[in-house]
């Protein structure tokens, strides 16, 4: 039972961190970002492809979270400016079909270019023990790299003034504009922010699982459902629902046999959302 | 404030709409003949390959399931992102009753859409009790469409699993001959689009146009916007499960990916929103002109979906709210040009 939660927090955290980037973006510029697997995907290619290329292991890293940011900018720089022009619900709709518009011109093209390619950064060694449970290094690693990442957004957002003016611009646009903070910057920089986190998740799940060129549709689909279930803009929220879905996944699945935990999980997931429609940690507005 | 605007005050209302749509009835009735009469000649071009017949009625299958989303999300607001999952309880659900339970296949194909409407009115009932917004209903409809397919998938003995199952019932009859399946599709899709002109106009669209526009007023003016969007889930989803169930049955094989969201649900929300979302001929102009560009495109393999995605984004900034809106508020500007010269 205890290696069963273990393992659900491993996947929560990386549920969580996926979520945080999603629903950012929504928090702030009430985009949804249906292109979001593809940035981890793609920045997962770019990984391995860098190592195919002789690139050692951190480097390549970098160049793939390098990779998610400039997507994010380039998604900022392109087409959603025509989105950002549209409010309420006909932006989230405009957001939601460019996105995955871009989604399809992704996929369409690693799966032509490279249809057998996977991002598998494997982690030797034997297990550690954890609590009298072994654990495999790659799990253990993925989840480290996932809580310090999950540990410097929170003193960023917390402690830093920049952090500051993005969650003033969440909680109140206009009132952040009269005191000089400029929402569309820091929604640039939350793009780039969400790009970055993107691709880390798909470094950190790809020393657990391979991360292939059709991974994409299920990653943003996960990180949507996370996201809902934590409360639409709410981060520590996603982090929340990230780890409580996760254990039920792995628990679930454990217990009762793999499909039948999926569809739990997403029972689950459901239930929060029609007991608490503004979301685990969300206030009703 | 539930019952009201069904009661008393609502005859005179339904009276009123009557009245109305006596005088256009053929403004309605008319447009539709056009199209069901270019359509069903179709076959006398494409009627030679059995391929492109496939595909013909494929796409009207994918009309049938624009018209049904477009009954929930542009008539009430209502995202559902479960259309092929609708759709496949009607597939499944009529495959299984005729294949194994050894039911008629009409009895199999009415109470698998009677299933599929069930659902459909149940996933509703439930977002509007909890007042959902359109996101989040999303999010609830998408659960249950992943859930669906984890449930096929597990299902193996009775789905097929990921590789489906061939359709024995209806194999030596006209449903699996090369041009009848596309008449009875045709009949299917003509007929979705008189239910949907005929709801437009009847006390039902009135409320549906009510509650679109601003739903508290529409309350406060006594429409019950809860019954009237589960009202709304529950002729959308009925079309789904027939048009998925028919569609099974002439195709005589299905997976879950014949209902798979990537291949219904997003392919129809783009339809959709191309061709003009809440407006009557909006799905048929999406669909077609979707499986034509599917069908011309067919030549590039996975680079397809790469035009494909292009196609999408160059359509939506030029025209977010569809062909059909686009093309009418042109065709008023140049009237009002004319006018005014005049």
């Amino acid at each position: 039972m205890i290696a069963n939660i273990l393992d659900g927090i491993v996947l929560g955290l990386q549920f969580g961190l996926l979520a945080a980037g999603l629903t950012l973006i929504y928090g702030l510029g009430g985009v949804l970002n249906l292109g979001y697997g593809q940035i981890a995907v793609t920045s997962a290619m770019i990984v391995a492809l860098s190592m195919d290329a002789g690139v050692p292991v951190v480097p390549a890293v970098g160049l793939g979270l390098l990779a998610g940011g400039l997507f994010g900018l380039l998604l900022d720089l392109t087409i959603l400016r025509p989105v950002y022009r549209l409010r309420g619900e006909a932006r989230v709709l405009l957001s939601l079909l460019l996105t995955l518009g871009v989604s399809f011109i992704i996929d369409g093209y690693l799966n032509w270019r490279y249809p057998l390619k996977a991002l598998n950064l494997y982690i030797g060694g034997g297990a550690i023990d954890i609590l009298g449970v072994p654990m495999r290094r790659g799990s253990l690693v993925a989840s480290a790299i996932t809580l310090v990442t999950i540990t410097g957004l929170f003193i960023f957002f917390r402690s830093t003034s920049l952090g500051r003016a993005i969650r003033s611009v969440i909680e109140d646009e206009s009132g952040a504009r009269l005191i000089g903070i400029d929402p569309k910057q820091m929604l640039r920089l939350i793009l780039v922010l969400s790009g970055v986190l993107a691709a880390l998740v798909a470094v950190t799940r790809s020393m657990i699982a391979p991360v292939d060129t059709t991974s994409g549709l299920s990653i943003t689909v996960f990180a949507l459902i996370v996201t809902v279930v934590g409360g639409l803009g709410n981060v520590v929220g996603a982090l929340l629902a990230g780890i409580i879905l996760g254990i039920v996944n792995v628990v679930a699945a454990d217990l009762i046999g793999s499909y039948i935990s999926l569809i739990l999980l997403l029972a689950a997931a459901a239930v929060t959302i029609l007991i608490r429609p503004a979301g685990l940690l969300g206030v009703k507005e | 404030m539930s019952g009201r605007f069904t009661g008393s005050t609502g005859t005179s209302l339904i009276g009123g709409t009557e009245a109305h749509s006596s005088r256009s009835l053929p403004a309605l009735l008319v447009p539709i003949i056009v199209v069901g009469a270019v359509l069903a000649l179709v076959p006398f071009w494409l009627g030679d390959s059995r391929v492109l017949m496939g595909v013909a009625v494929l796409g009207l299958a994918f009309v049938c399931y624009v018209i049904g989303f477009n009954v929930i999300f542009g008539g009430t607001g209502q995202l559902f992102l479960c259309v092929g999952a609708l759709a496949g309880v009607g597939g499944f659900g009529a495959t299984i009753l005729a294949d194994n339970v050894g039911l008629p296949i009409v009895a199999s194909i009415l109470i698998a859409t009677l299933a599929a409407t069930l659902m459909g009115g149940l996933l509703s009932y439930v977002a509007v009790q909890r007042s959902l917004g359109v996101i989040f209903t999303g999010i609830v409809t998408l659960i249950f469409s992943l859930s669906f397919d984890a449930l096929l998938l597990g299902l193996s003995n009775l789905t097929g699993g990921d590789t489906g199952r061939l359709i024995k019932s209806g194999t030596d009859t006209f449903l699996r001959e090369r041009i009848p399946p596309y008449y009875l599709m045709l009949g299917l899709a003509l007929a979705f689009l008189l239910t949907h002109g005929l709801l437009r106009r009847s006390h039902i669209g009135w409320a549906f146009r009510a509650l679109r526009d601003d739903e508290v007023a529409a309350e406060l003016a006594g429409v019950d916007v809860a019954r009237y969007r589960v009202y709304g889930a529950l002729i959308g989803a009925a079309m789904l499960g027939l048009a998925g169930s028919t569609y099974a049955l002439t195709e005589g094989r299905i997976s879950p990916t014949t209902f798979g969201f990537g291949h219904v649900d997003v392919v129809v929300m783009v339809m959709l929103a191309f061709g003009g979302i809440g407006t009557l001929f909006g799905p048929i102009v999406g669909a077609i002109t979707f499986t034509i560009v599917d069908e011309v495109l067919i030549d590039f393999g996975q680079l397809r979906q790469v035009a494909y995605g292009i196609l999408v984004i160059v359509l939506f900034l030029w025209m977010p709210r569809g062909l059909i809106p686009t093309l009418d508020s042109v065709w008023r500007r140049v009237r009002g040009l004319v006018g005014a010269r005049h």
